[in-house]
């Protein structure tokens, strides 16, 4: 940074004061572009006119620093269609405002966000495939979790969800015809969707100059199952508590459900007994642990090329999480363990057997880690292949939304843990990791980090958990049969993932279900930043760079 | 000694006229060719999966036969009663023959390395020079399938390939002439005669002048880029599962696919040979027979090649070529010139 850079500090304190945001100011500084305020439970929000939206998202960004574009969520009301922005801070999550952009059923256009927050280019794709909003100067507005030859959008009131949608595959367009060119020096290759190294079905449209990558276009949407329309149609209480689970499905459903209960119980206005938030923080850890053991595995996988003893090895660690979770929820991959307010049940008896268990495993860990650090990170031909691979630079990063491990490997010091804090988090000692490699070894390393300050706070945990009085033990406070929060209420909360920021954003429409219920992906996010590491790099960094952003594409396409 | 004086002396025939030694000659390399892939049916199915597996903590196969032998079998069948798939578009007949030829250039080099004991199929005085020009017509077979395949992760496989042969062939064939430095001949029995003498004596243990010893820098080179021409760890870019789906053989299958994965696993076995040949004594070794000795030295180089593969991680394509050319090479030549010297002044 030269000396002559500006100051960013001054900008991005406009309307912050000692108890929380001064939505006037900030008001004042968007000047004509609002036209109205609502109020979210999480944050004031904006109404701004469609054809202002980069005005208004700009001056936000640069002069009043929410350079966060965490969700877009676009939804469908009897009179107008809406795209709401909840925009953040990265130095401070817990300063939030959203911006609401109405528009007329008629013609439901409004300015595209991409000029601003890269990030909003696949969030505004989704929100154009699903409920239809058409956004202008969009620079690529096709559809992205449906197939291009999708009639309809399914999250429309009036989608008629009877409507045939077997298309004949001679609509398609014949993938090859465009392939051979010709008089071109470039090769089109499909990466996936079956491939080795996509972790699911994922597509890597590629295109190959020599075996160097010059272009790369994730298409993804083949795992799709309505997750968002599913939770619209169960009821607070508990149908919706399950479905979490099946979207970061790679060991990290706690993490998941911890997000709609923490949306769900802001939502609601509903305790969390202390016993049961130092339970969840502790099987919360455990998720963290399983779910990055199998990313050093699976990227070890990509890189070795082979089942090695690392990949072994962290299945083998992992297995032990796996066992002790099983032991406390009863399940060993949909776990469907928390409740709104609280969890399903106390800790298994004997629990001496327990915290027995757990602890071996901890005492275990750094020795564990030790031997991974040997193996993987001290490994001069692993570093060779990853060091300055992938690189993406923290202001990238940044624009793509990008959270979680990618953002803490690239610098960006931002964990919703302690950022945000929920659960017990506060209350226990552990550190935030990040790394500035930037690279793909540098989020290899945050994870294989993390793992350890994990350890860190379940040990914590179970040291609370053993102490704690027998008859105080209440893992469910009062919760009604029947959860009917007003109507109109709207609420967007995250939580820190596994993969990164797990956000969830309801309004209800005083019945006992969601009116909308929008899931923000971290996966979504980071896949998107895919290019910007791999281009112009092999194709074994494209791979790398894919195993490094540790994807699962069940919470990508959800 | 060729193999066919070994068999008429067996058969006690004495002297043999032309036409019995060529009839001889044909059932010794049966014999030999069987013995190959032998090893390698053990090698591919049994002991790969066998080894993988202690290296990662697991049993692998345990069910069918004492030590899941009968694997060996059941794979066997398996694999051949599989549909033979040939794609649309493939370039006949370069798409079939692809196959043979990897299999038929491995198992050619075998004619003339020594295997103890008197087993030998052929010696000529152009031995060593014989033995890499007949391993590197496996790159041509790699190619053939590689473009022959119409697909392009075949294609990029392909172009792998002989990008990385052409990088380490030299380093190879250059480290081994610092060999035939010493030995001045390039006949394969010489080369192993050269290497019975004794370099130094410990007590009762005395080390031969196996080439290893003698000039264990040029040893490692030759591993090095042996490993590299099989196409293994560090060092299989060529096929790279996780990046180019299986490189030049993606579009192989049931029997073709058998040929091509027998193709690599007789390689390796070839690579291992001309280690021992060159650099390991060939057949010697104390107490037990040459034959034996042998087939323990190539069974060796192939646990190396397992050993690597599940250890170290797979170098990406350019550094493969880097260190081809600007690695390999250079210390290739000035491992020749060093030898010269040596060879020179001191023998």
């Amino acid at each position: 940074m030269s000396l002559e850079a500006p100051e960013p500090a001054t900008q991005a304190d406009v309307g912050v004061t000692d108890d929380g945001l001064d939505y006037d100011a900030l008001e004042a500084l968007l000047g004509d572009a609002v036209v109205d305020r609502e109020t979210h439970l999480n944050a004031e929000a904006f109404v701004v006119r469609p054809d202002r939206v980069v005005d208004a998202l700009g001056v936000l960004k640069n002069k009043a620093g929410f350079d966060h574009l965490s969700c877009v969520t676009a939804q469908e009301y009897e009179d107008r269609y809406e795209s709401i922005y909840h925009l953040k801070k990265f130095d401070d999550p817990t300063q939030e405002v959203s911006v609401v952009v109405p528009t007329s059923v008629h013609d439901p256009t409004s300015q595209s966000a991409e000029s601003v927050f890269r990030t909003a280019d696949w969030h505004e794709r989704e929100a154009y495939d699903l409920v239809g909003i058409e956004y202008e100067d969009h620079p690529d507005l096709r559809r992205i979790l449906l197939p291009e030859t999708w009639q309809g959008h399914p999250l429309r009131l009036d989608a008629d969800q009877e409507q045939p949608q077997v298309v004949p595959l001679r609509e398609h367009a014949n993938p090859l015809q465009e392939d051979h060119p010709g008089g071109s020096d470039t090769m089109f290759l499909n990466i996936g969707p079956h491939h080795p190294a996509t972790h699911g079905v994922l597509h890597l449209k590629t295109t190959l100059n020599g075996e160097q990558v010059a272009d790369v276009e994730s298409d993804i949407g083949y795992l799709h199952r309505c997750e968002e329309q599913m939770c619209q149609q169960g009821t607070y209480r508990h149908q919706i508590m399950p479905y979490p689970d099946r979207w970061d499905y790679i060991s990290a459903g706690m993490l998941n459900e911890w997000a709609y209960a923490r949306a769900a119980e802001d939502l609601a206005d509903l305790e969390v007994p202390e016993y049961a938030q130092v339970i969840r923080t502790m099987s919360a850890e455990l998720c963290r642990i399983a779910s990055h053991l199998l990313a050093l595995g699976t990227f070890a996988l990509d890189i070795y090329g082979d089942f090695t003893a690392i990949f072994m090895y962290s299945i083998r660690d992992r297995e032990v999480v796996q066992d002790i979770l099983e032991d406390l929820t009863g399940q060993r991959l949909m776990f469907n363990y928390f409740r709104l307010g609280g969890v399903a049940w106390d800790l298994p008896e004997p629990r001496e057997q327990f915290f027995e268990k757990t602890r071996d495993f901890l005492d275990e860990l750094p020795s564990r880690l030790e031997e991974y650090h040997n193996l993987v990170t001290g490994n001069e031909v692993l570093q060779l292949r990853c060091v300055d691979t992938g690189v993406i630079e923290p202001e990238v990063a940044k624009n793509y939304g990008c959270t979680g491990p990618v953002a803490r490997g690239s610098g960006i010091d931002y964990d919703l843990r302690r950022d945000d804090p929920y659960g017990y988090y506060e209350e226990l000692d552990w550190d935030v990791i990040t790394e500035d490699g930037c690279d793909n070894f540098s989020r290899l390393l945050v994870r294989l980090r993390e793992v350890e300050e994990s350890g860190k706070i379940i040990d914590q945990c179970l040291n609370l958990l053993e102490e704690w009085p027998e008859d105080e033990r209440t893992i469910q406070s009062n919760v009604p049969r029947t959860i009917k929060p007003d109507p109109d209420t709207e609420i967007y909360r995250a939580v820190e993932g596994a993969k990164g920021e797990l956000g969830i954003y309801i309004r209800s429409d005083g019945t006992d279900k969601p009116g909308r219920f929008k899931i923000r992906s971290p996966c979504f996010s980071n896949l998107q930043s895919l290019p910007e590491m791999a281009e112009g790099e092999y194709i074994p960094d494209l791979i790398a760079a894919l195993g490094s952003l540790d994807i699962v594409l069940g919470e990508v396409d959800r | 000694m060729t193999i066919s004086e070994t068999l008429a002396g067996a058969l006690g025939l004495g002297a043999v006229n032309p036409l019995e030694d060529f009839v001889l000659s044909l059932v010794g390399a049966a014999l030999v060719g069987t013995f190959i892939l032998l090893n390698t049916a053990v090698a591919g199915p049994w002991a790969k999966r066998k080894i993988t597996a202690a290296f990662t903590d697991r049993i692998a196969v345990n069910r069918i036969g004492p030590f899941g032998l009968l694997i060996i079998v059941a794979d066997a069948v398996r694999m051949l009663s599989k549909e033979l798939v040939i794609p649309e578009g493939v370039d006949r007949p370069a798409f079939d023959l692809a196959p043979l030829v990897l299999v038929a250039s491995a198992l050619l080099g075998f004619a003339v390395v020594p295997m103890g004991n008197g087993i030998q199929l052929a010696d000529p005085t152009v031995g060593l020079a014989f033995l890499f020009a007949v391993a590197s017509i496996a790159s041509v077979a790699l190619v053939m399938a590689g473009y022959a395949s119409n697909n392009k992760y075949s294609m990029l496989g392909g172009l792998r390939a002989v990008a990385q042969n052409v990088a380490y062939e030299i380093p190879l064939v250059v480290t081994a002439m610092s060999v035939v430095l010493f030995t001045g001949t390039l006949q394969t029995s010489e080369i192993v005669a050269a290497q019975t003498e004794t370099l130094l004596q410990l007590g009762a243990l005395s080390i031969p002048s196996w080439y290893a010893f003698v000039n264990p820098f040029a040893f490692v080179l030759f591993l090095a880029a042996n490993m590299a021409e099989v196409g293994r760890n560090p060092f299989d870019t060529p096929e790279a599962p996780t990046e180019i789906v299986a490189g030049f053989q993606t579009e192989y299958s049931s029997v073709y696919f058998v040929l091509a994965y027998l193709g690599e696993f007789i390689h390796i076995f070839l690579g291992g040979a001309i280690l021992a040949t060159v650099f390991l004594g060939g057949p010697a070794g104390p107490v037990l027979p040459g034959f034996v000795w042998f087939t323990i030295k190539i069974w060796a180089f192939f646990l190396f090649t397992q050993w690597c593969r599940s250890a170290i991680p797979r170098v990406r394509v350019d550094q493969v070529i880097e260190i081809g050319w600007k690695g390999m090479l250079v210390l290739s030549f000035a491992n020749l010139l060093l030898t010269a010297v040596i060879v020179g002044v001191i023998v």
